[in-house]
């Protein structure tokens, strides 16, 4: 009886003397049933009920490591067969190393990307899984546990959290009369938020749209926040540069001219089925030639008005000399190529913030829409013939 | 007060319901007479010079209805005018050297003739039309041609000619031309003493005696249709005849001269068969104008690709245009490039179009417009029409 109590008063403590516990319970129920054996039924109760899952979880958890162990074992036998294979060092053999083998090999014509052979880690391929949520009696570690969805909830109680002490900072700031100085405010552009799939990986949960969205507004808010810059690391965490971000960093050297003039030639410059090459000169006073020819080349005023608009949108358009040379296609397709080539190659004259705001405005996007065959009893692409009755 | 026309203009472009909405507008702007660096305070062309170049000069309505009434101003040109109350005309160099030249020239020496020519759209007919109106107030006689195309590409009607074995008269454009004629040079025929030389006699009844009025000649042509071309051929060789004595000055303006050597017209025979330009009746008249065999007169020609089939139209100098025989006519010649618009004429010709409010102040829309419409004149009015 004394024990039953000490044991419940023991239950009531918090996690560090569960472990105790638990070895109270493995060590003694054989000296419990022979003191006290009223207690015994009820002893075995609880500890039946509370180790179910617990157990089913050691179970599926001890399957997965096997499992694993099997996947990483065969994995380094299949990376050592594939080194020999290709003829190189197995134990300096990378990652790297395996997956242009693997392009080598199974060389794939699919347009999709992932729908393309590979061979990556194990742990890769296989999805993560939550660690053991509860303990063996089955109390759950994380306070937010029955919300489902802990790891979610917790990130938003971070958030708000993060966003409360900053205040309170602010206040104490305000207190001293320091107002935030607006030139420390945390400055990312060419970032953006990590996408819905990105943070499921990252809390290994699921979550919903709506969920997705509540995390963006509650960490854009945490974000605008003029002390942000306090908790970079943080916010770090879930903003991701975005695309271009990279290919800026390999932007063309200029080259120079015997003139002294700096160019840079962009080639393979593609829009529908024209191709071409465009050269841009600094310092110039405006000449743009197509084929030899001036504007005037597009009859139209359309294709004509594609052609400038990188040059007003970067508002370079007496400052640089172009010279475009296209061929195949039509007026549009061709305009659409050298605006293309115009807009690549004008990266290495502006700076990085047009670079961005050019991309916002989609002129570094390589346009990829080509004519869609027409099908075989049907009058166009998608048009059907009349429907007629008889 | 001033705003108000404003927007109703900005929303009227069409030029007929425009008119009621402009007279309030036009009261409000015109009498303060700002003198602007695009307009030119000289309105005779007598006195203009090199400086006012790039300048727009406003020429009289009279004139206008005097000179052309019957055509001589693009059509689009016309509308625009018309939309914006007054007719202006922009000073540029290829009509201002060729004023000059004219000024200083030797009568006594044979003829010479200017050719200009110029892609399409950058104005020539515009120039000419300057120097049509420079002819008209320095008391030119004027034999001019508004558009040869006119005649070769669209007649009226054609006929076969009663006087001349195989060839074939349009006498319903002549007859039009004549009343063209008449308008321009109404002052002139009836104050200076231009008589005819010799006596025509057109039917049994009827006949021009000689030394009668010139006009009478003009007027016989345009009440009796059927003998206009044959008494602008007789007009054409009795004002060789008062030029070489030396009882007029004579300025000759063909637009679209290279029609006269373009083979195919769209002239056809009863036949159906396709006239070639040197058989129809009147271009030998005209051709003789153009020679250099004659004296107090001077020729300022247009060579247009639009004057030819459209399959053609593959370069517009004058080498090409005139072909051999037309090159061979002329020569030698003055030739005249006319370009498109200078960057002060640019400037200029915007800064009209906004003292018009025909297009918005919006910031960057110079260069943006220069850049698409290549500086070419008609290209910018185009581009300007919804702006």
């Amino acid at each position: 009886m004394l024990r039953s109590l000490r044991l419940k008063r023991l239950l009531q403590f918090n996690g560090k003397t569960l472990y105790n516990v638990s070895r109270l319970l493995r060590s003694e129920p054989t000296k419990l049933t022979t003191v006290e054996s009223e207690n015994e039924s009820e002893a075995k109760l609880e500890k039946k009920s509370m180790s179910k899952a617990m157990k089913a979880y050691l179970e599926r958890a001890q399957a997965h490591d096997e499992f694993m162990k099997q996947q990483n074992y065969e994995f380094q036998i299949g990376k050592r067969h594939l080194a020999n294979m290709m003829g190189e060092n197995p134990e300096t053999f990378t990652q790297d190393d395996v997956d242009r083998a693997i392009e080598y090999l199974f060389p794939s014509g699919l347009y999709e990307k992932r729908a393309r052979p590979i061979m990556k880690p194990p742990e890769e391929v296989f999805p993560k899984r939550k660690a053991a949520e509860f303990d063996e009696t089955g109390r759950p570690h994380h306070f937010l546990f029955y919300t489902g969805k802990s790891n979610y909830f917790n990130l938003l109680y971070d958030i708000v959290e993060h966003i409360n002490n900053l205040n309170k900072y602010e206040d104490s700031m305000l207190n001293k009369n320091s107002y935030p100085d607006p030139n420390t405010k945390l400055q990312l552009d060419g970032y953006q938020w990590m996408d819905k799939e990105a943070l499921e990986n990252v809390l290994i949960e699921k979550i919903i749209d709506k969920e997705y969205t509540n995390f963006v507004n509650a960490i854009e808010r945490l974000y605008n926040h003029p002390y942000s810059y306090r908790i970079k690391e943080f916010i770090l965490k879930y903003r991701k540069p975005l695309m271009s971000q990279k290919s800026t960093s390999d932007l063309p050297k200029l080259q120079y001219d015997s003139d002294g003039r700096s160019y840079v030639t962009v080639y393979e410059c593609l829009r529908k089925r024209a191709r071409g090459h465009v050269t841009i000169r600094a310092p110039g006073s405006g000449i743009i030639s197509i084929n030899g020819k001036d504007l005037m080349y597009f009859e139209d005023t359309q294709p004509r008005e594609q052609v400038i608009f990188p040059l007003i949108f970067t508002k370079m358009l007496n400052k640089v000399d172009v010279e475009a040379y296209v061929e195949g296609g039509g007026p549009s397709g061709q305009a659409g190529a050298i605006r293309w080539g115009i807009s690549w190659g004008l990266r290495s004259f502006v700076d990085d913030k047009i670079i961005e705001s050019m991309r916002i405005a989609g002129l570094l996007t390589r346009d990829y829409r080509t004519r869609e065959r027409k099908k075989p009893g049907q009058a166009g692409a998608r048009r059907k013939f009349t429907w007629k009755k008889r | 007060m001033f705003k108000k026309p404003r927007y109703i203009f900005r929303y009227n472009k069409n030029p007929k319901s425009l008119i009621t909405s402009f007279q309030c507008l036009t009261t409000a702007a015109l009498p303060t007479e700002r003198i602007d660096s695009f307009r030119c305070v000289i309105n005779n062309p007598l006195e203009q010079n090199e400086g006012h170049i790039g300048q727009f000069y406003r020429v009289p309505e009279d004139v206008v209805s005097k000179l052309f009434s019957q055509g001589g101003l693009p059509k689009s040109f016309r509308i625009q005018t018309k939309t914006f109350a007054e007719t202006c005309l922009m000073i540029r160099k290829p009509s201002i050297d060729i004023i000059n030249c004219i000024k200083n020239l030797d009568f006594s020496k044979p003829v010479p003739r200017f050719v200009l020519y110029g892609q399409k759209g950058v104005g020539k007919s515009l120039s000419l039309a300057h120097i049509v109106h420079y002819g008209y107030e320095a008391g030119f006689l004027l034999v001019h041609i508004p558009w040869l195309g006119e005649w070769m590409r669209r007649p009226k009607d054609s006929s076969p000619s009663e006087t001349k074995e195989g060839y074939t008269n349009i006498n319903l454009d002549i007859a039009s031309w004549l009343v063209h004629f008449k308008n321009q040079n109404s002052l002139l025929l009836e104050k200076a003493n231009l008589k005819t030389t010799q006596t025509y006699k057109w039917t049994k009844r009827e006949e021009t005696v000689a030394n009668s009025n010139l006009m009478d000649l003009v007027d016989h042509g345009i009440n009796r249709i059927k003998f206009a071309s044959d008494c602008v051929l007789a007009l054409l060789n009795e004002i060789k005849q008062l030029s070489k004595s030396g009882k007029c000055k004579t300025l000759v303006a063909i637009d679209g001269f290279n029609a006269f050597f373009y083979p195919e017209t769209r002239i056809r025979t009863e036949k159906k068969e396709i006239v070639h330009p040197h058989n129809v009746s009147v271009t030998e008249g005209f051709l003789s104008l153009t020679r250099f065999d004659w004296k107090n007169a001077v020729a300022v020609l247009i060579v247009d690709e639009l004057a030819i089939a459209e399959k053609d139209q593959t370069s517009y100098f004058p080498r090409y245009l005139l072909g051999k025989d037309g090159f061979e006519h002329l020569d030698p010649f003055i030739p005249v490039l006319v370009n498109g618009y200078s960057n002060k004429e640019f400037l200029s010709c915007m800064n009209y179009y906004r003292e018009r409010r025909w297009v918005q102040p919006l910031p960057g829309l110079d260069d943006e417009l220069s850049v698409i419409s290549s500086s070419n004149p008609y290209k910018l009015m185009q581009l300007c029409a919804p702006l």
